[in-house]
């Protein structure tokens, strides 16, 4: 017996020995060369037959929420931004499942959305929604635009220039990936109406919210949300420490907002 | 030969280590499915979503947003953005990551014991090999026979070759069998991504190409194999050097521990690189990792280990056959 087993594992231990000494062989010869490379990333291309709709189905309603920190929910302890908000006053109002997917990303600006909606993933779930919640242009006007620094309406003119065309793009792409759902642009607020040149700093973000309102009304089913004079008269009782993103109340005052606009047919109601 | 390989295998045999060792492995094995099984589990909850895809997608815009932080230590931030690139190259290609099934467990299971794991087990097998006759006394009795010293030796050596051979088959062979259980055993199909490397900051794709997983699995299986070949030889070499297996045990120990440790601090001491313990995550270079070292790479290891081990054995061979006995 004992003498069957050691043999047993001796033949087995050589035989395995085979076997790793070729799967190290088989490492060498991938890695190094190989000059089959990329035969196969070619082959295998995306399924696209998966990438349908796959719950087109009245008993959920997809959100795809895409823009920057606002949609990301910066500033609030709880981390839920407006969108968390709009979600539970949502789940009040209908008995159908909300499925969220969150793809801010903070910081962005319009351009990094419009290359961040051509990824595949992007855009399938804006395919599948039936809401598309979407911030954007905050980072335009006041990181890029140094809206603070420099009041020169001609820097400023300039910039909304290219974030009108490319929000213009991004609804036009939004529209060709998805032909019925409805976009919610939540609009631009001054943060810094309680400081000094506070006159200008609201003139421009009036008018950017007049032009990106006029850029969605070009488009179907566009609403372009305001949230200007949410935050006009207190607007520090609204604001998260760092003096630009909304704190908690904020978000809720945004959410409510944007909750109250999303309508559900009779049927779905509680 | 033959015959005292034979014979140095019935005493490894009768030791009961190669036993010992697969009682570890099937006991920890379970163990490790059962955390890979809670894993999968709490994350589907978390997300209320069972679909990998959004899930992907999660974790991308998730490791983006870490990356616009300002407060990020700089090898973190290239470490995030390789992994950016990769899960996008996953996504954009519709491949899943993550698939369960027990072939994906023996994966995770081989490329998290590469580096300590399996090198314990087969020191294990290899730290007395010498080590124990000597302090036996039964090395008189061995050295008395009419063979040449460096044939026993060799014998002993090719015994260690085959019980790392089995050691290796039989934690590929258990992960397998038990992890099945809860997984299922498909999934041998799935291609994955190899060839990934990194240069300086950016994510060298042109050499990425996809390979089916039972390739992948047998490639790195080869790798823990090579690994745990060149830990065995080292100990091989203390084992010959050392009367105590205690104190080959524990200077292996030691060694291995330092590698794990050292690969987690070591991204600016440079020639840290040609320790042989910084380099055992082999595995890494074929999934795309980020090296501990800038300079590292899957051809460097592999000659590191090869030296040191070639190193190992001619010290092991010129002291055996040297050194006086008594």
């Amino acid at each position: 017996m004992r003498k069957k087993g050691l043999s047993l594992v001796t033949a087995l231990s050589i035989l395995s020995a085979l076997v790793w000494l070729a799967g190290l062989a088989w490492v060498l010869q991938d890695q190094f060369f190989a000059d089959n490379i990329n035969r196969q990333a070619e082959t295998l291309k995306p399924d696209t037959a998966q990438q349908q709709k796959e719950d087109s189905s009245g008993k959920t309603l997809q959100i795809a929420a895409i823009g920057d920190s606002l949609t990301r929910g910066t500033g609030d302890p709880d981390g839920k931004g407006y969108i968390g908000y709009l979600k539970e006053d949502l789940a009040k109002k209908t008995k159908k499942r909300i499925e969220l997917t969150n793809s801010a990303i903070k910081g962005q600006t319009s351009v990094q959305l419009l290359k961040q909606i051509q990824q595949p993933q992007i855009k399938r779930q804006i395919k599948n929604a039936d809401v598309i919640l979407l911030t954007i242009g905050g980072n335009d006007l006041f990181r890029g635009g140094q809206a603070l620094e420099e009041l020169e309406s001609k820097t400023i003119n300039k910039t909304e220039d290219v974030y009108l065309s490319n929000l213009k793009a991004i609804y036009k792409k939004i529209r060709m990936l998805n032909k019925n759902g409805i976009i919610y642009h939540v609009g631009l607020y001054n943060p810094f109406s309680d400081m000094q040149d506070s006159k200008t700093t609201s003139s421009i973000v009036r008018k950017w919210n007049y032009d990106s309102a006029n850029a969605a009304a070009a488009q179907p089913n566009i609403i372009y949300v305001p949230t200007f004079d949410l935050f006009e008269l207190n607007v520090n009782d609204y604001l998260y420490s760092d003096h630009f993103h909304p704190n908690k109340q904020g978000y809720q005052l945004i959410g409510e907002r944007t909750a109250s606009l999303i309508h559900f047919r009779e049927e779905d109601q509680k | 030969m033959n015959k005292l390989v034979h014979n140095e295998l019935l005493k490894l045999f009768r030791k009961k280590r190669l036993f010992v060792i697969i009682l570890i492995i099937a006991a920890l094995v379970p163990l490790f499915t059962y955390a890979q099984y809670q894993e999968v589990k709490t994350t589907r909850e978390k997300l209320g979503n069972v679909d990998w895809r959004t899930q992907l997608q999660q974790e991308i815009v998730d490791t983006q947003n870490r990356l616009s932080s300002s407060r990020m230590q700089d090898d973190w931030r290239k470490y995030l953005k390789i992994r950016l690139a990769q899960q996008q190259y996953y996504l954009d290609h519709n491949i899943n990551p993550q698939a369960p099934g027990a072939p994906t467990f023996m994966r995770v299971f081989v490329e998290n014991s590469i580096d300590l794991l399996l090198p314990l087990l087969v020191m294990v097998v290899a730290a007395d090999l010498v080590s124990s006759e000597a302090s036996g006394g039964t090395i008189k009795l061995l050295l008395t026979r009419p063979v040449k010293r460096w044939r026993i030796l060799l014998s002993k050596y090719l015994a260690l070759i085959l019980s790392v051979s089995f050691i290796v088959t039989a934690s590929a062979v258990l992960s397998y069998a038990i992890s099945g259980v809860v997984f299922g055993y498909g999934g041998w199909g799935m291609p994955l991504l190899t060839g990934f490397s990194t240069s300086g900051e950016e994510l060298v794709t042109n050499t990425v190409h996809l390979i089916p997983q039972w390739q992948y699995i047998l490639m790195e299986f080869g790798l823990v194999w090579f690994v745990c070949l060149v830990v065995g030889t080292l100990t091989f070499m203390l084992s010959v050097l050392l009367r105590s297996t205690a104190a080959v045990m524990g200077i292996m120990l030691a060694a291995l521990i330092a590698g794990a440790i050292l690969s987690n601090m070591v991204s600016s001491w440079e020639s840290a690189k040609y320790l042989f313990m910084v380099n055992l995550s082999l595995t890494d270079y074929i999934s795309g990792m980020a090296t501990p070292i800038e300079g590292m790479s899957l051809g460097f290891s592999l000659i590191v280990l090869l030296v040191w081990a070639i190193g190992g054995l001619v010290v092991s061979f010129a002291v055996f056959t040297k050194k006086d006995v008594y």
